[in-house]
């Protein structure tokens, strides 16, 4: 959608605006709508069920954006957003690599204990031969073992940076929408999977086939090298079954706990056996797959891994469960039984095609009702995306940091909290969370001066420390003693185990490694928001600070603050700016819009969408 | 393994476990046989140190603690026979009698152990396990295995305790609410950094932003929930704040603290806080693969920390006034798998530390020889019994019969 908007809003549509807000985005849907699937009436669609859909197929919208799909009918803007096509997509340019990834790391050892190990039994690892004599001979392997720990994480920094990106600014927000809602399905974390490059190669699997059919997306999956690596498949091997992958596959991706045996996740284990990845490929080591027979959900034969997926894609509740919890990512919480089972059936007939699936959702009246409208809390993702769309801005800021501010938030790309992905809805939302949103919103509007890059500067006292005593020419031992233990205390056992070992020294390879990944990987584009509030509403042709507070409202809010916030907010600006007339105020009023702007981004309503 | 051995190893764990009752005092054996007439004592006796202020904290090990490398039966042979790759040689462990010995990694559990300050609660778990994370845990959260339960056993307990609901009463650093302190009426405080636990605003907007939200008469229930929580988050984001700026502790606490520091700037700021929980996040205890290494490391964590915290409860002088339970959504199978680790398994030992806590063994050992389904330890008691003695037995608090969905009899544990 975004981007590729040319209407010019006149003063005719912004009076229009004005009009139906705030007093409709309060109003929400219909009752009785609940419920039913049936399609909306094309004499319901307006404006602000307009606004609605994109704030849930996408991100958000401008009102330019919103108007654009207004002027269509409801199935046209409903295909429009669903039946995207992925080439027409003008903003999508493929991730920069910054080339950190070096012949020998793969395959990476699972620790840095196991890797010494490997070097002191080969002479050799990650590529890096161990010194012949001398001290710490297997200083350079452990160094590298953490050049390259770190190296992933802020590679990976960057692989969120460019898909937040093209959440923002694609005209396909459904692709972007989509491949969110695969990333907490089929959750897999950076600081297991230990490489940015199969992470990136997952969420292009969800780009491209994220609403298309479930099935072969679940075989695609299966057999992607992150979720095996995340899932330890490769340990799953003939005459040993580690049940890790057949568990979640069926507990977490398909049918929920409750609807298979553990006999039943016993053979399916059996049937994976021998999948695994090599590098970036996926592989089946025959040698290790089971040929037995395998009894599973009742049916039996020498099942493989892909039969034992067509086994549970021939299960009811696969269709049941996977409708219902898209549906929960894009409408509402609480579903009722009935209409899960109605999903589970639309998704069925479709033959598992998820395109048709979200048309039935968005078309549908149960959309519109008064119990999914302004009734989503936004994830941390949705809020930082959804704001700088309605801003206006074309990219992510590089201040503050998008990562590290939804990390505050509670949500960070590439790391899911466990295998279930986040949580969502209300645990969204804690006393101290909902505070940092208010924060979030201060750190856009008014960029902190004094940021320092994280992926530049290491936030960590031991490793600054560390460096400067470096530095300063001291030797490593005593470089790398701990600094921060009070007089006369204990030194805790994980602070003296470090040293211990005369072959290399593990603080110094933290840092070491540290510096090789910080001069090796680019760096993020800091560049602050470029925000022009006073010429966002002098544009609009408002005269006075009632005017504005409403065109805020209209504009960022799905659901407006009561009636004394908007009073206080209207109060607010004008005591700032000394009158009410903003036209008088227009050349000083910015810092003033800002803040007032920050108040209005605080307030509970904000976090609903 | 052949029948015969089976007898033979049946006999050698009984004769173990008479050896233990003896020689080490397991506290436990006998507690579970208390007579009934002893509760009511126990009871009084917590009741009135209610009032003196007793705060319990929970410790949550998220993944599935691997109980068996963690308090290693190292006097039975079976444990050997399971986990020939990674079971922990003698020699390699912190022994704590002539049947047990911790973890390597342990140093600060087993002086506290030794300090007579841990107990460890054997064989902990419920009846038909799940081995999924999300579920045991969801069980553990609410003390409802094999139903649902919409709030948490903590929240409940606040409930109970306290239905007035005053502010502050319940703690959770956390970057999500857990499960477990969920409450009909009580808002918990949740919180992750203290310095960010703050709405940051210029001057100029202070009043504007203080300004308690209008619950009124809302209809959309997302929104009333955030109204509730902004309300909340205006009560105790102030305190939590100074205290956290207050606090300057000299006690090492390690590489990962698991938040107790900030549950004892807290309780040194003199929060009115009774029920605190904390965990260690991200379901880090999962040692599915090459765990000895890895599982060593988490445990010397965990015990560092346990211990930094008893010495800097102890620094601010209300090291009787606190007790911590520490317990994991299951334990881990008892074979090893190929790839040197170990899968989801069921019952699991737990452990409770204080001052006040009268050390040792509590609860029947599970037997390593006669495993329940699917290769698992048979839990001996039910993990609500502990939720109990806490409740009951330090806390002093006779809870509503419902609470824990069940009657459990409290071990006497505490002194």
């Amino acid at each position: 959608m975004r981007g590729r908007i040319t209407i010019a809003l006149g003063g005719a549509s912004i009076a229009a605006l004005l009009m139906c807000s705030p007093a409709l985005a309060q109003q929400g849907g219909i009752i009785s709508w609940q419920d039913d699937l049936s399609p909306l009436a094309n004499t319901d669609w307006n404006y602000d069920r307009a606004a609605h859909l994109l704030e849930r197929a996408g991100f958000g919208g401008t009102p330019a954006d919103i108007d654009l799909l207004a002027s269509m009918s409801l199935s046209e803007a409903v295909r429009s957003l669903v039946y995207f096509d992925p080439a027409a997509n003008i903003r999508s340019h493929p991730f920069d690599h910054s080339g950190i990834h070096d012949p020998g790391l793969e395959p990476f050892p699972p620790s840095r204990p196991a890797t010494t190990d490997l070097a002191k039994e080969t002479g050799e690892a990650l590529g890096i031969k161990v010194k012949p004599t001398g001290n710490r001979r297997l200083q350079p392997v452990v160094n590298k073992f953490f050049y390259w720990l770190r190296a992933s994480v802020l590679e990976t920094n960057r692989v969120a940076y460019w898909w937040a990106n093209r959440m923002v600014d694609s005209n396909n927000p459904l692709q972007e929408k989509m491949a969110l809602f695969w990333h907490g399905h089929y959750a897999v974390n950076e600081s297991k999977v230990r490489d940015y490059r199969k992470l990136l190669i997952e969420i292009e699997l969800f780009q491209e086939m994220g609403t298309g059919n479930f099935r072969d997306l679940m075989v695609a999956v299966a057999q992607d090298p992150a979720m095996l690596s995340f899932l330890d498949a490769g340990v799953n091997v003939k005459g040993a079954p580690n049940e890790n992958f057949a568990r979640e596959i069926m507990e977490l991706f398909t049918m929920g706990v409750g609807n298979y045996s553990e006999r039943d996740i016993r053979e399916a284990a059996r049937a994976f056996t021998g999948w695994n990845y090599a590098d970036l490929e996926f592989v089946i080591n025959e040698d290790e797959h089971d040929n037995g027979v395998k009894q599973f959900l009742g049916r039996s034969g020498n099942l493989d891994g892909v039969e034992v997926i067509d086994i549970i894609m021939e299960q009811p509740v696969t269709a049941e469960y996977i409708a219902g919890k898209i549906y929960r990512f894009f409408v509402r919480d609480d579903l009722s039984s009935e209409l899960q089972n109605e999903l589970g059936n639309v998704f069925r007939d479709s033959n598992y095609e998820v395109a048709p699936l979200l048309e039935t959702i968005f078309q549908s009246k149960d959309f519109y009702s008064a119990a999914s409208v302004g009734t989503h809390i936004k994830s941390p993702i949705e809020l930082a995306v959804s704001t700088y769309v309605k801003l206006g801005l074309e990219d992510v800021p590089g201040v503050p940091d998008f990562n590290s501010a939804t990390g505050a938030l509670g949500q960070t790309l590439f790391r899911p909290p466990t295998v279930a992905g986040w949580a969502g809805g209300r645990s969204w939302i804690t006393p101290g969370l909902l505070l940092e949103r208010g924060n979030f919103a201060r750190d856009v509007l008014f960029p902190d001066i004094n940021f320092i890059p994280s992926d530049r500067r290491n936030g960590s006292r031991e490793i600054q420390s560390v460096a400067r005593r470096i530095r300063e020419g001291l030797d490593i031992t005593s470089a790398t003693q701990p600094s921060s233990i009070g007089e006369g205390q204990i030194m805790a056992e994980s602070n003296m185990l470090a040293d211990r070992d005369e072959d290399f020294n593990t603080r110094y390879g933290s840092f070491r490694g540290w510096q090789m990944a910080i001069e090796r990987v680019k760096p993020i584009p800091r560049h602050t928001a470029r925000l022009n509030l006073s010429k966002m509403v002098m544009d609009q042709q408002l005269t006075n600070t009632a005017e504005v507070i409403d065109y805020f409202i209209a504009r960022f809010m799905r659901v407006a603050p009561g009636t004394d916030a908007r009073s206080m907010l209207i109060d607010f600006l004008s005591n700032e700016i000394g009158t009410t007339n903003i036209v008088e105020a227009e050349s000083y009023m910015e810092d003033s819009l800002r803040m007032t702007l920050h108040l209005l981004l605080s307030q509970p309503e904000y976090q609903l969408s | 393994m052949k029948t015969k051995d089976l007898f033979k190893d049946k006999l050698k764990r009984r004769e173990v476990l008479r050896k233990g009752m003896g020689a080490l005092g397991i506290a436990g054996l006998a507690g579970s046989s208390l007579a009934p007439s002893m509760f009511g004592r126990v009871a009084e006796a917590a009741a009135s140190a209610a009032a003196n202020g007793k705060i319990l904290v929970i410790l949550e090990l998220s993944g599935g603690n691997d109980g068996l490398n963690t308090v290693v039966p190292y006097g039975d042979d079976a444990y050997y026979r399971h986990r020939p790759e990674i079971g922990l040689p003698k020699s390699d462990l912190r022994i704590l009698d002539d049947h047990f010995g911790l973890n390597p990694g342990m140093a600060g559990l087993e002086s506290l152990f030794k300090d007579g300050k841990m107990a460890i609660v054997h064989g902990c778990g419920y009846d038909n396990p799940s081995f999924s994370h999300f579920t045991s845990m969801a069980y553990w959260h609410t003390a409802a295995p094999n139903s649902g339960e919409e709030y948490g056993w903590v929240g409940r307990l606040a409930d109970d305790m306290e239905p007035s609901a005053p502010a502050n009463y319940l703690v959770n650093v956390a970057a999500r609410q857990s499960l477990a302190v969920r409450s009909k009426s009580h808002v918990p405080v949740v919180f992750d950094q203290p310095n960010r636990f703050v709405r940051e605003a210029f001057h100029e907007e202070k009043n504007a932003l203080e300004r308690v939200p209008d619950v009124g008469n809302v209809d959309n229930p997302s929104r009333r929930y955030l109204l509730d929580i902004a309300r909340s988050a205006n009560d105790a984001s102030a305190l939590v704040r100074q205290a956290w700026s207050n606090y300057n502790s000299p006690v090492d606490y390690g590489v990962n603290s698991l938040d107790l520091p900030k549950v004892v700037s807290l309780i040194d700021a003199g929060m009115p806080t009774k029920l605190y929980y904390v965990s260690y996040r991200n379901n880090a205890f999962d040692t599915h693969v090459f765990q000895n290494n890895v599982h060593r490391r988490l445990l010397t964590y965990t015990s560092d920390a346990v211990a930094a915290f008893i010495r800097d409860l102890e620094r601010i002088g209300r090291a009787d006034d606190v007790a911590l339970m520490i317990f994991s959504e299951f334990g881990r199978r008892v074979p090893e798998n190929v790839s040197l680790g170990t899968d989801h398994g069921a019952a699991n030992a737990m452990f409770v530390v204080g001052s006040k806590v009268k050390g040792g063994h509590y609860g029947d050992l599970p037997s390593l020889t006669n495993l329940a389904e699917g290769d698992n330890l048979g839990h001996t008691t039910d993990f609500r019994r502990v939720y109990q003695t806490m409740i009951q037995g330090w806390l002093g608090h006779e809870a509503e019969l419902g609470l824990l969905n069940g009657r459990f009899q409290p071990f006497d544990m505490f002194g």
